[in-house]
């Protein structure tokens, strides 16, 4: 298609600010799907995106839009995830776009997610068309969420669209202005190809499956390519675009977006932000590409079921496929037996990489509490990453610890100010800048040292802000701090798996609200079991777990013996979610006990 | 294994499911019925039994027709009126054949059995009374809605040796609301005192089948809730049974029976030793051997589905190792346990070795003991017993 006629954009918003909404209800006016088709939230796919209300993976879709200029339009919608933990995704989808729809919740605001991406998309040159929606709401607030654009994006919101996606109202002017803001592609059909792979998965029949935005040149199937960076070269097997259904045409050409199937088995030969040109006549250079994704948050995984570890080992190999941002390699625990070491983007993606492995492979795992890398200086003038507290050095050879930290963004209302710089100063953070942006909207910056924020930090802010603040962050260094491995004690045994890394000063108030925790998880059991916090060989905290003092069904009442035989399968069920430690059952959840330190 | 019991004697239990009141701790379905209600009951209880023989061809199940216990349980059997109670008989006796000298038990709440009910009780040959007392003490009887007082429990055990009854049993419960240490002591002398011949001391079940259990699970204080001991308490009070009752005469058998000499329940002892036995009536549960193993049956605990369901719905279908987790979970709550030669002669080397490593663990904690391959069960480990059966079947495939 001539570029003059191609328009590709993004849609950037914050959770819950009815992005998902709005691209279902773009693709049900361009006729892209008919009304029986349509199935709330379309473009989630994943049965985990769809439950949780969330986008993790990027999606594109293309529709054809007739405009007021008579011109038939071919959009290119390039959907993103919303959460922190996938910001990365973010970058490389609006490496693919020439616009972007700033999505704003009229009644909520501007959110520090969304400032920071629509930061990102004005820093890549895009088109922002700043778009107001759920004005349907009778707390909507027009004007004033207008005002807000232009004081923290730094945009004019005069011309902002207006919109309720869930009635459809004033949907259609969003197109409009895609067709008339957003601009055409650059790029030569005629060049030698120039591609660039912005997502990429496995699927089990096709192989891998790639998403390309042809910047140069045209792919075609049957043509032979190569990819730049390691000159792996591929057939192209078919091509073509998501609308949402696939469908697979001959040729995509420069400006163009879809995916295409080369008999590729590995993900990782085509990496996320490599450039793919063909055999014969080769592009000159390399498109930039992106940062490599780095892990954040480190856990070890482990089956319930020591003999299932191979089953665990099969299915981080296959998610991989899917998952280029998570990494594991093979560790092994006193207490666990044979486990994996991984490294996440976030808690969040740590979540649903246990939720995938649990559903989709059936596996009963157990997690231990995540931590951050830290880089440890010895007295020997050696330096030393650790990211699991089981390699954590004698004390007494430490000469530093530097440990990662971030600088984060958190938007909120005014009324909870006072909240939320409790509770960064508690977790050891340093302002750097506090601001409003708007009448009653404040921006906070602070430096937090990352450790605290996998703990329970996006728990807590939610809960001390009542759901009034967002937080955006970006690794921006490390500090030297004196932290301490602190070590668990069940029944007078150290285990391996439940000790953590934490600050010195709070390691004492930690220890005492985790060992309590720890008390109400673990179930009672024949015998007296006792919890101990303690570092090195100091007991820090204490708490006990009583006896069970009586469990017995008194009467087999005219010989009903089912009850009886109920509660044995309950019994059976329980204990194949726990982990018998020494003597002690523990369950799944007292291994994350740390993560549910806050709640009641 | 203990099989001293005969499997080709069958056992029979007959549902009787009606109260003047139903108790708060009641967890079974039964309550407050009207005289016609009974009536129906009764007609559909006899059709019941006349179509056992054929309901037992149709499942594959044998079905010994010689019976040497029959148990009239409840709800209050004594509620019956006497020619109901004749037409039940009749109906049992025209499909078995009832061996002379079978225990006949005929479960009764202490005064509310009326002369002429036990007249016709003993003519048809009841041979023992279970009452349920309860508690000896006024205040802890009332708090949950029994009917009777201390004094009328006294006279109605009196009376029924009097009338020529040998076997009387009571059941009395351990941690009723108001319950004290003392208060229980009370009960137990009276108890062991007045001419029982046997005991039952069930723990109160703190469920959500019960009103007085879902008002403690809630936390408030309706049908005197608050007045319920402590769990801790409950077990001590249980313990003093344990301890209490042998000196008297009362040696303990199963978890919560305890009798004299010779008086042992036959009927409930056939539970805990899979010898078959025939359920009728409202939730019946029966249980009839097959060529492979066991069948289990259950009626339907409503009384409208109860009064349309064509015959017992079969609930289990067990092979070897079902036998094997009910002889381990059944056995070890009688007081003879379970002997390891027994077992090892009739089960599978890989159910009972990963049973026999629990033991070695289980005596080391002081939950089971161990003596020449017979396994039982230490007071402590009665107290927790649903725990060491977990333990002890862990290995075994759900």
């Amino acid at each position: 298609m001539d570029p003059k006629y191609i328009r590709n954009f993004a849609i950037i918003a914050h959770i819950d600010h009815g992005k998902s909404t709005l691209s279902d209800r773009l693709l049900e006016i361009t006729g892209s799907l008919t009304q029986r088709e349509m199935q709330a939230q379309v473009l989630d796919a994943m049965d985990l995106e769809r439950e949780r209300g969330i986008t993790i993976k990027a999606h594109t879709v293309r529709m054809m839009y007739k405009a007021s200029d008579g011109h038939n339009y071919q959009l290119n919608l390039i959907d993103t995830p919303g959460h922190v933990d996938f910001s990365y995704e973010v970058s490389r989808s609006l490496a693919s776009c020439e616009g972007a729809l700033l999505v704003v919740d009229a009644s909520q605001g501007v959110e520090a997610q969304t400032l920071a991406n629509a930061y990102l998309a004005i820093s890549n040159g895009l088109e922002i068309i700043p778009v107001i929606n759920k004005i349907d709401l009778p707390s909507a607030d027009i004007e004033r969420t207008k005002a807000m654009i232009e004081k923290s994006v730094g945009l004019p919101a005069d011309d902002a669209v207006c919109v309720s996606a869930k009635t459809g109202l004033n949907v259609a002017d969003i197109l409009e202005a895609v067709v008339h803001l957003v601009p055409q592609p650059k790029g030569d059909p005629e060049a030698p190809l120039q591609a660039l792979i912005f997502d990429s998965w496995f699927d089990a029949y096709k192989g891998v499956i790639i998403l390309a935005r042809i910047i140069n040149g045209r792919l075609r199937r049957g043509d032979k390519i190569k990819v730049m960076s390691n000159n792996r070269q591929f057939e192209v097997d078919s091509l073509g675009v998501m609308t949402p259904k696939p469908i697979v045409l001959e040729e995509l050409s420069a400006g163009e977006v879809g995916f295409f199937v080369a008999t590729i088995k590995n993900v990782a030969d085509t990496k996320v932000g490599d450039t793919i040109t063909h055999v014969d006549r080769p592009c000159a250079d390399a498109l930039p590409g992106f940062e490599d994704i780095k892990s954040m948050v480190f856990a070890g995984l482990y089956t319930v079921d020591s003999h299932a570890h191979g089953m665990l080992r099969d299915a981080l190999e296959k998610l991989r496929l899917n998952d280029a941002s998570f990494n594991f390699e093979p560790e092994s625990s006193v207490a666990l037996g044979f486990g994996f070491r991984c490294g996440f983007l976030g808690l969040l993606h740590l979540e649903i990489i246990q939720e995938r492995l649990e559903r989709e492979y059936d596996l009963d795992l157990i997690i231990t509490a995540p931590g951050v890398q830290y880089n440890i200086t010895m007295t020997d003038g050696t330096v030393l990453t650790v990211d699991n507290p089981s390699r954590w050095p004698d004390p007494t050879e430490i000469e530093a610890i530097e440990e990662p930290v971030i600088i984060a963004k958190i938007l909120t209302n005014e009324e909870y100010v006072g909240n939320i710089l409790k509770l960064v100063e508690d977790k050891r953070g340093r302002q750097q800048n506090i601001e409003y942006v708007s009448e009653t909207r404040v921006m906070l910056t602070y430096e937090l040292p990352l450790n605290e924020i996998v703990l329970d930090f996006y728990d807590r802010l939610k809960s001390v802000s009542r759901g009034y603040a967002s937080l955006d962050y970006h690794l921006s260094g490390t500090w030297i701090s004196p932290m301490v491995k602190m070590d668990i004690l069940i029944g007078g045994d150290p285990v391996d798996a439940l000790s953590l890394i934490v600050h010195r000063d709070s390691a004492y108030d930690r220890g005492k609200v985790l060992v309590e925790k720890m008390r109400e998880l673990i179930p009672r059991q024949m015998f007296e079991v006792a919890i101990q916090a303690a570092i090195g060989s100091k007991i820090i905290a204490r708490s006990t777990v009583t006896a069970i003092r009586k469990n017995v069904i008194a009467k087999c009442y005219g010989g009903d013996i089912s009850r009886k035989k109920k509660l044995l399968d309950k019994q059976k069920e329980g204990k194949k979610r726990m982990k018998r430690i020494g003597k002690v059952d523990i369950p799944q959840e007292a291994f994350l006990a740390v993560l549910k330190v806050g709640e009641e | 294994m203990q099989q001293a019991s005969d499997n080709s004697m069958l056992g029979i239990y007959v549902s009787v499911p009606f109260c003047r009141a139903k108790c708060s701790f009641c967890n079974f379905a039964s309550g407050v019925g009207t005289p016609e209600a009974m009536e129906s009951y009764v007609e559909r209880l006899c059709a019941e039994i006349d179509g056992a023989g054929a309901n037992a061809v149709s499942l594959g199940a044998e079905l010994p027709r010689r019976v040497d216990t029959v148990y009239f349980g409840g709800g209050t059997p004594s509620l019956l009126a006497p020619q109901q109670l004749r037409r039940i008989f009749a109906a049992l006796r025209r499909n078995f054949d009832v061996a002379d000298g079978a225990e006949i038990t005929l479960e009764a709440a202490p005064g509310q059995i009326g002369d002429a009910i036990l007249a016709e009780s003993q003519r048809l040959g009841v041979s023992r009374v279970s009452l349920g007392v309860q508690s000896f003490i006024d205040r802890e009887s009332a708090s949950v809605g029994r009917l009777h007082t201390e004094r009328e429990c006294i006279q109605e055990i009196v009376r029924l040796r009097a009338e020529g009854l040998i076997e009387v049993g009571a059941d009395l419960i351990a941690g009723l609301p108001y319950q004290t240490a003392e208060s229980w002591e009370h009960s137990l002398e009276v108890a062991t005192g007045v001419g029982l011949t046997h005991l039952s001391v069930y723990m109160l079940e703190i469920d959500e089948d019960s009103r007085l259990g879902q008002e403690v699970i809630a936390g408030g204080k309706r049908f005197h809730a608050h007045g319920v001991p402590a769990e801790e308490i409950s077990a001590e009070l249980y313990e003093q049974a344990c301890a209490r009752l042998p000196r008297a005469g009362f040696t303990q058998y199963e978890i919560s029976n305890f009798a004299g000499a010779g008086h042992r329940s036959r009927h409930n002892v056939k539970y805990w030793q899979r010898t078959p036995y025939l359920g009728f009536g409202l939730d019946a549960h029966s249980m009839l051997r097959t060529t492979t193993g066991a069948v289990r049956l259950a009626n339907p605990d409503e009384l409208g589905q109860y009064a349309g369901a064509q015959s017992a719905r079969e609930i289990s279908r067990g092979g070897v190792t079902e036998a094997f987790e009910e002889t381990i979970f059944l056995g070890l709550r009688m007081d003879e346990g379970v002997d390891f030669q027994g077992l090892a002669a009739a089960f599978p080397n890989e159910l009972t070795k990963p049973c026999a490593e629990a033991v070695r663990d289980l005596v080391a904690e002081d939950l089971m003991t161990d003596e020449d391959g017979r396994w039982r069960l230490t007071l402590r480990g009665r107290l927790v017993s649903n725990e060491v059966f977990g333990r002890l079947l862990e290995g075994v495939a759900v």
